[in-house]
């Protein structure tokens, strides 16, 4: 697709935005792109990864920041709103042709609310919490309720902490072994300030 | 994770390989880069406490930020073994390195001023 046509494609459809770090994101981006296409005539939905331009984002929508980009789910609207988390989900699964039934129970109200809305809302805050555990290599530390399990996971698959280096820092995301190479390795490094 | 609450820029400037050498290497003064990546939930943690901290200091020293993402050469060529990590700089001569400090104004403060002092 070229640079004019995807940027007239972008203002008649909406853009989800994902991050290509998260293993379990980019699964879910690819079969949102392989729905979309499945039918005759243009995609329904965009997909494409946030990237490493904040101004580049800044250009899909002034109000658009890649940190808020890569800390939850976005889609761009046609309109310049935005929509996230779970819905954006809700957005995804209307926009696309196999799962667009969904919008139906999506939108039911009672007094008020959207219990389904509410439940996908909740679907949401469970995956993004337990990715670590689906291979995030962008998402950082598990929250607390998910760290047992993270680790009876790696014990299962006798995994432990292999492949990546353990580090003393609470508030540090140590690279996979395999990003760091042997250039860098010559290099002095520790933990904490020296003199 | 996912608050969804807004970060704003930008007192950083966010140098490349090419114009690491120049503003970091051949440069004077004290300077501090934060090697980083958007991704990375720490990195962000900070985000604002830096931009409070570059706006502190900026009469005394500048802070500049690489992401490793883009920038795989660099984060290789200094050893970066995760994020973030900060470098400190003094006449092209590294000086010291902080990783992951704890996200509260204090810690990186003193992560990125630290090395200067002693």
């Amino acid at each position: 697709m070229n640079a004019a046509k995807a940027d007239v494609q972008r203002r008649i459809v909406p853009i989800l935005l994902y991050d290509d770090g998260c293993a379990t994101c980019s699964r879910i981006a690819r079969w949102v792109h392989r729905s979309a296409s499945r039918s005759a005539g243009e995609p329904s939905i965009l997909d494409r990864p946030v990237g490493n331009d904040p101004s580049e984002l800044r250009r899909l929508n002034p109000g658009l920041n890649i940190w808020d980009a890569y800390a939850v789910s976005h889609v761009i609207m046609p309109d310049g709103s935005m929509k996230l988390g779970g819905e954006a989900v809700a957005e995804v699964l209307r926009r696309l042709p196999s799962t667009k039934w969904m919008a139906w129970f999506l939108d039911i109200r009672v007094v008020g609310i959207r219990p389904f809305q509410m439940l996908l809302n909740l679907a949401y805050r469970v995956l993004d919490d337990v990715r670590p555990i689906l291979g995030c290599e962008s998402c950082g530390r598990a929250k607390p309720w998910v760290r047992p399990i993270e680790r009876l996971t790696k014990w299962a698959k006798g995994m432990g902490r292999q492949g990546v280096k353990p580090s003393m820092a609470l508030h540090f995301r140590p690279l996979p072994v395999a990003h760091q190479r042997v250039a860098g390795q010559s290099r002095q490094s520790s933990t904490g300030v020296k003199g | 994770m996912s608050d969804g609450s807004t970060v704003t820029e930008e007192k950083i400037q966010t140098l490349d390989s090419g114009s690491f050498r120049p503003m970091v290497l051949e440069a004077e003064g004290r300077i501090a880069v934060e090697f980083m990546s958007y991704g990375c939930g720490y990195c962000r943690a900070i985000e604002p406490l830096l931009q409070r901290v570059a706006e502190t200091i900026e009469a005394d020293e500048t802070i500049f930020r690489v992401n490793i993402t883009a920038e795989p050469d660099l984060a290789s060529e200094y050893g970066i073994s995760g994020t973030p990590t900060f470098v400190m700089f003094l006449g092209g001569q590294e000086l010291g390195r902080v990783e992951g400090p704890s996200p509260n104004y204090a810690s990186v403060r003193d992560a990125v001023t630290g090395p200067f002092l002693s």
